[in-house]
């Protein structure tokens, strides 16, 4: 990847400028205020971040029968749980759920942009919009998965699950043993981002 | 903002594997604490401003998304040598600017979702 020549700042200084001109004559035009994107940008922030996620895991990891609605009809599922309002807007209403199982592991991927579960996740990592990132996960999921440091056996399936404006996936990782009796908070604290994407494990007990 | 490997820049060109061809996760991307999202104000006003319009009724969703995967797909297709260094929300930018355009949200006479009675062209989303 050698780069002859590093791309001069003026670019990265005629995107910022471009953003502030569209704001500005946005607002002029009365389209939108001068407050409406600070509002949008603190929801996002405060409400919709990966504590949603690790909620929603740690009731399926307690609660079969939540567990069986939340990857059949994800948004009910979510909307049985007292989480911020608004976990429907911003493109929730397309949010599924994959859980993993024994013999299956799940990995969520956008080939062709960076479609999260924006809700229940957060913004997504840098690397999640990476080209390489996913033009290698979607064709060698396997090698990718091993050089993050989830090797998986021969006989485990890996399924790999490309996001889309209809489908934003998000993964229910497994239960980790040695967890018998613990409360959803505890268990919520096992649950990373990097889990429900399906790039990692979930937590295990020792390591907390 | 051309941090040569990982560790250094998260988001501005770091490609997510290292110098050996491997995947490498940068080390704010682990155990939560993916940030940071943004590496300068623009991106996130660029990004609060896609998603506010969108909100608000102006644009589906799905018509930004169509912008942003055409703007990738053209610097994808590119030669290496033709194209600038990978900045995501310069495409993120670029398909703003162009649904925007497409929905004629700067036109005069534009008229704001609420305050739209019935379709203002008959035909049109």
């Amino acid at each position: 990847m050698s780069e002859p020549f590093s791309y001069p700042d003026d670019r990265e200084e005629a995107s910022a400028a471009q953003v502030r001109a569209l704001e500005a004559l946005l607002i002029e035009k009365g389209v939108i205020t001068s407050t409406t994107v600070d509002k949008v940008l603190g929801y996002f922030e405060s409400e919709m971040t990966p504590l949603n996620g690790q909620k929603i895991v740690a009731r399926a990891w307690v609660d079969p029968e939540f567990a069986r609605l939340l990857t059949s009809d994800t948004p009910t599922a979510i909307a049985q749980l007292d989480l911020p309002e608004g976990m429907t807007g911003a493109e929730g209403e397309h949010i599924a759920a994959v859980a993993n199982e024994p013999g299956v592991h799940n990995i969520v991927i956008c080939t062709l942009c960076s479609c999260f579960p924006w809700p229940v996740l957060g913004l997504p990592p840098y690397w999640y919009k990476d080209p390489v990132f996913r033009a290698r996960a979607a064709r060698e999921p396997r090698a990718v998965l091993t050089e993050l440091g989830v090797p998986l056996s021969e006989d485990t399936e890996v399924r790999v699950w490309d996001s889309s404006g209809h489908s934003r996936w998000f993964v229910v990782p497994t239960r980790p043993a040695g967890t018998e009796g613990w409360t959803e908070g505890q268990l919520a604290e096992l649950v990373t981002t990097e889990s429900m994407i399906g790039v990692a494990l979930a937590k295990q007990p020792s390591a907390t | 903002m051309t941090g040569p490997g990982p560790g250094t820049d998260a988001g501005s060109g770091t490609l997510a594997y290292d110098e050996t061809g491997r995947v490498r996760f940068h080390a704010s991307s682990v155990a939560d604490r993916n940030q940071p999202v943004f590496d300068a104000e623009w991106q996130r006003r660029a990004f609060g401003l896609a998603v506010a319009l969108s909100e608000f009724g102006h644009y589906p969703w799905e018509d930004f998304q169509r912008e942003l995967i055409a703007s990738i797909g053209s610097w994808q297709d590119a030669p290496d040598d033709a194209r600038g260094r990978w900045e995501y929300y310069q495409h993120w930018v670029t398909a703003l600017a162009a649904v925007i355009a497409r929905h004629r949200l700067l036109d005069d006479g534009y008229v704001n979702p609420e305050d739209r009675r019935r379709p203002i062209r008959p035909g049109s989303r």
